[in-house]
């Protein structure tokens, strides 16, 4: 927190703040809840906890400031607090998996080099949700925050509370696992093999 | 691997050059790129809308002339529209809204 000395807002300019600022983005919340729960029950909870919790540390939010990403924050500190203990998925990061895109800097790309996006373009909407849904949480993340949400790096490092430098190289592993993932789906509908171009 | 459209695209533009004898300024994209990793990285960023200086001609430059990144750039393209399109649908549940409003109340 600044050392500026917070001022309380009265009762109407809670009332103003909360209707006018934090419930617009109730949709993208409870998206965000739902892809990091993988169930409704516990999205709902989590999305109302996470607007209780605005609602009680009010004074700490900046009138004017992004109450998108202020609210983001929470959700996700929430989530890894509450959830993420008793969850029964390994919600863990497959670390074989990250370890291979770590250690490939340039190997990586051959491995989405023939998905098109064409084939991206085609798919009608299971097959990317379900990629997203099966990326470790880590990357789940980034991409939900930059690509459903549209943050920006410094919104998105502040959210997660990492440096800048390791946001951007999570995002990139994450579209990189992301597109091999991709490339599986479009395989099983037939692009992107020899055999089957004519 | 083979690519047909670009396989005639290429037959075409060398024919054409062929006929005009060499083009300084062709459209001609290199087939291979010599540092596919940076450049990526660098598309990534002008697609995610952070990088402003230069940012422009760079990708100009790319889209140009070396047919990875220009694949690469739609392919991107192509993931985030699909994805704003397809994963941000969850319909929010009934009264959801309205029970956080009402627990506000309760604790004001």
């Amino acid at each position: 927190m600044s050392e500026v000395h917070r001022r309380k807002y009265s009762q109407e300019e809670r009332s103003v703040i909360f209707d006018g600022e934090f419930m617009p983005h109730i949709d993208s919340m409870y998206n965000f809840a739902f892809r990091l729960t993988f169930d409704e029950d516990d999205a709902k909870d989590l999305v109302q906890e996470t607007y209780m919790k605005a609602f009680r540390f009010i004074n700490s939010f900046e009138q004017g400031t992004n109450a998108k990403a202020w609210l983001f924050r929470i959700l996700k500190n929430s989530f890894i607090n509450d959830y993420r203990k008793k969850s029964k998925k390994p919600v863990t990061v497959d670390y074989q998996e990250v370890e291979t895109f770590y250690n490939s800097d340039d190997v990586d790309y051959q491995s989405t080099s023939d998905l098109r996006a064409e084939s991206v373009k085609d798919m009608l909407g299971d097959e990317i949700s379900n990629a997203l849904n099966d990326l470790a949480v880590d990357f789940r993340t980034v991409i939900i925050l930059a690509d459903l949400e549209g943050f920006t790096y410094e919104e998105m490092a502040k959210i997660l509370d990492i440096p800048i430098g390791t946001l951007r190289s999570r995002l990139h592993r994450a579209r990189n696992l992301l597109k091999d993932k991709l490339k599986g789906y479009a395989q099983s509908m037939g692009y992107g093999r020899d055999e089957e171009e004519n | 691997m083979p690519n047909l459209w670009d396989m005639a695209g290429t037959k075409k533009r060398t024919k054409r050059l062929a006929m005009k004898n060499k083009d300084a300024s062709s459209p001609e994209r290199k087939l291979q790129c010599s540092d596919v990793s940076k450049c990526f990285q660098l598309l990534e960023r002008i697609l995610d809308g952070e990088l402003v200086e230069g940012g422009k001609e760079m990708l100009q430059e790319k889209l140009d002339k070396c047919q990875p990144c220009f694949a690469h750039f739609h392919l991107e393209q192509a993931i985030r529209e699909v994805l704003k399109n397809k994963c941000t649908k969850q319909p929010l549940p009934d009264k959801l809204a309205e029970s956080i409003r009402q627990m506000i109340q309760d604790a004001r």
